[in-house]
């Protein structure tokens, strides 16, 4: 392999996540110490000793990744956002009320719904920017992923494609979040080569109606419950009795109906994720992902089982268990040819995700 | 696969061993042998590639079990992989694996984390005490701007008529001293049917009609207005407003940015040090302009009522609520009273009246709507 002309493989996984937690433990917690002693201000650095350690412990093939990212330049990020958007938003909303206190509600309002929007459109490009920057700043071989869009077009896009998908009662959700998908990786690339993603909104969408048929079944289900419930506390102690089932019931329904709807909910992302990883592909690479509603339930009862048992200092390990959980079901089958897999000539922001720290959202 | 070094002869001196490495323009691995000539010259031999540089162009990447990796300034992509247990001669002129980061890697991680305590919790006392000291003095003419930038002429809905507006005046004459005009505290009565009047910022003072409506003689209305004429001298507005804008810094994420605005302004809070000052500064401009204390009293004494707070509540209560209790402040007013020479009173029936009328009586006065 050492020439590295070709390469075929398909006995073994390709990514293997050989980090284990004591260690982990030894970058979060002193992370932990750090980030409370500044104030919050070495959460970047507290990111990028992670990274380090989630990537340097992860091997793709036959050589591990590298996080090649800072913890300055997140707070650089951190700092660009603040001054270029969050200062202006400051600035709007003043205006804003300053208008409403002088009887022009409706141009106040219509200044503060520009605010609002502007932060829809900037949480797309947020979206498109994360996973740029997550792609430019990881290394195997000492190559690296990029893109060279810039994220704007697709801000765009996630406007309109998200309240397309909502129009219709939620309707078209799974397409435009299929859409988006595919727009956001075709737009990226590692190396020379550019992603592609062809997924389906109809690959998710049985999936997607279990959110509409739901309520109707978890409602009849909990109307007989009730019932039942009444029925018996009758038959224990009569009118009194019937009041306390039925509150009983009640109790049960309510429970029911919203674990029944977070079930649905991961039900819908198990899939979305085997669907469209699924449908990404790299080169001659095909990927998939193999984590069943079952594994996500798991993995999510065991992150609250964690963050209660530890009260709250287990949360320092949930980027430790959603990466394993990430990486342990993460595949890929093809070929790659190292000889032609060069240097990415994308060009990278020299700042780090400071848009979608500032949004809290995920890049993935 | 196993590391390339693993495989490699033994080292026969200590200038020499084996690395691999990434040129950083394709993805092919390198591994050969790496030479040092004991100062600053690095050589990388391979089969496939051949590299010279100096010692001074390695910068630390990463760590991974038992191997260091390092980048050149020259190249950032080029990535050089070593033996963690390398001769510790090399080691030594190598960079050094950076853990924490630069300032704590220096200092060592329990005397960074004590010197940033220390740090921060100086910074969180200075956040917290800085209202209390920055108000006072920041410039007058700066909070009018403030204010004026905030408030504006509050969007028409304050009530005049000539009569009410001439009393209103007589009134704020009485409790506010300043003498030139531009120092001078502008009240209105706000076209809203609530019990409560308020401070804000620029020398704003604002009474609500409810309140105007509920008042049974013009020494209550005296009071009230001493008293928010109070915060506005004693310089309590700035300090509830940087202390207001200090708390929206904090919950920055959680605020929707339309619940602060004019309805935070009128329902932020003084401190209850400031509520006491605002309440002598009151009593002594009524002192000085001869005015009953007893109506504020009775104001008070009302209030408690309604709150069911009484004097002898409990003193707890009282010190726990931001504002002194009522019934605690009603006594005070009343022990202000002096027993003679009887108090003149402060407004004539007529102009009592024509500011208990103000409101009804302005045709243009806009309604005080939420939205």
């Amino acid at each position: 392999m050492l020439d590295g002309s070709h390469h075929a493989y398909s006995a073994d996984s390709a990514f293997t996540f050989e980090g284990n937690w004591q260690d982990f433990a030894r970058i979060a917690l002193p992370n932990l110490l750090l980030t409370i002693v500044t104030l919050g201000i070495y959460r970047f650095w507290a990111t990028a000793r992670e990274r380090r350690y989630l990537w340097s412990r992860t091997r793709f093939v036959d050589e591990h990744l590298e996080w090649a990212g800072t913890g300055m330049e997140l707070f650089a990020g951190f700092v660009i956002v603040l001054v270029l958007f969050g200062v202006p938003y400051f600035g709007v909303s003043f205006v804003s009320q300053a208008l409403i206190a002088r009887g022009y509600e409706a141009l106040g309002s219509a200044l503060g719904v520009a605010a609002l929007l502007s932060i829809f459109y900037l949480g797309g490009v947020a979206r498109f920017r994360a996973l740029r920057y997550r792609l430019s700043r990881t290394r195997w071989r000492g190559i690296r992923g990029g893109s060279d869009s810039k994220g704007f077009a697709f801000g765009l896009s996630y406007m309109w494609k998200t309240a397309v998908g909502w129009l219709p009662l939620g309707l078209l959700l799974p397409w435009s979040m299929t859409s988006l998908w595919n727009e956001r990786w075709s737009k990226m690339s590692f190396g020379p080569f550019a992603f592609r993603s062809d997924g389906e909104a109809g690959g998710v969408f049985a999936r997607f109606l279990l959110f509409y048929l739901a309520p109707f079944v978890l409602f009849v289900g909990g109307v007989i419950m009730a019932g039942m419930g009444m029925l018996a506390g009758y038959g224990i102690g009569g009118e009194n009795g019937v009041a306390l089932g039925g509150l009983v019931g009640l109790i049960g329904l309510v429970l029911f109906f919203y674990l029944g709807l977070g079930l649905i909910a991961v039900a819908f992302y198990a899939k979305f994720y085997r669907e469209m990883v699924g449908a990404t592909r790299w080169r001659d690479l095909r990927f998939s992902f193999e984590a069943s509603t079952l594994d996500w339930v798991k993995l999510l009862l065991g992150d609250a089982l964690l963050v209660v048992f530890t009260l709250g200092i287990g949360l320092v390990f949930l980027s430790y268990r959603h990466w394993k959980f990430f990486m342990t079901h993460l595949e890929a089958s093809g070929e790659i040819l190292l000889d032609e897999l060069t240097q990415s000539r994308t060009r990278t922001a020299g700042h780090g995700e400071g848009l979608l720290d500032a949004f809290d959202m995920g890049a993935i | 696969m196993r590391s390339t070094w693993a495989r490699s002869e033994p080292m026969d001196t200590s200038f020499q061993l084996a690395a691999e490495w990434y040129d950083g323009r394709s993805a092919l691995r390198h591994a050969g042998e790496l030479h040092w000539d004991g100062h600053a010259g690095l050589v990388l031999h391979a089969p496939t590639a051949h590299a010279e540089f100096a010692v001074d162009d390695l910068q630390f990447a990463d760590t991974r079990p038992r191997q260091i990796i390092y980048r050149r300034k020259s190249q950032p992509d080029f990535r050089l992989i070593l033996p963690a247990d390398m001769p510790p001669g090399l080691a030594a002129r190598l960079p050094r694996p950076s853990t924490y980061g630069r300032w704590i890697d220096r200092l060592g991680l329990g005397r960074a984390a004590a010197i940033f305590a220390v740090t921060s919790a100086a910074a969180v006392a200075l956040f917290l005490t800085a209202p209390a000291w920055l108000g006072p003095r920041i410039p007058a003419g700066w909070e009018r701007q403030i204010g004026d930038a905030l408030i504006g002429d509050f969007g028409g809905r304050i009530c005049h008529t000539p009569a009410g507006d001439a009393a209103l005046a007589k009134l704020l004459a009485k409790v506010d001293p300043a003498d030139n005009a531009q120092d001078k505290v502008r009240a209105g009565i706000a076209n809203m049917d609530m019990a409560n009047a308020v401070a804000l910022p620029g020398g704003q003072v604002l009474l609500f009609d409810g309140l105007v409506q509920q008042a049974e003689s013009p020494e209550e209305l005296a009071g009230v207005l001493g008293h928010e004429v109070g915060h506005v001298r004693e310089r309590h507005v700035m300090t509830a407003l940087l202390r207001q804008f200090g708390m929206s810094i904090l919950l920055a994420g959680a605020d929707s940015g339309v619940t602060n605005g004019v309805f935070g302004l009128a329902a932020m809070g003084y401190s209850r040090d400031a509520e006491r000052e605002a309440d002598e500064y009151a009593r002594a401009r009524m002192a000085e302009s001869a005015i009953s204390p007893l109506g504020a009293a009775d104001f008070f004494a009302r209030m408690a009522d309604e709150r069911s707070d009484s004097e002898d509540g409990p003193a707890v209560l009282g010190w726990l609520a931001s504002h002194p209790s009522a019934g605690e402040r009603a006594q005070a007013y009343r022990a202000a009273a002096r027993t003679a020479p009887a108090y003149p009173p402060v407004l004539s029936d007529a102009e009592f009246a024509a500011l208990k009328s103000m409101c009804a009586d302005d045709p243009d006065v806009a309604e005080f709507d939420f939205f």
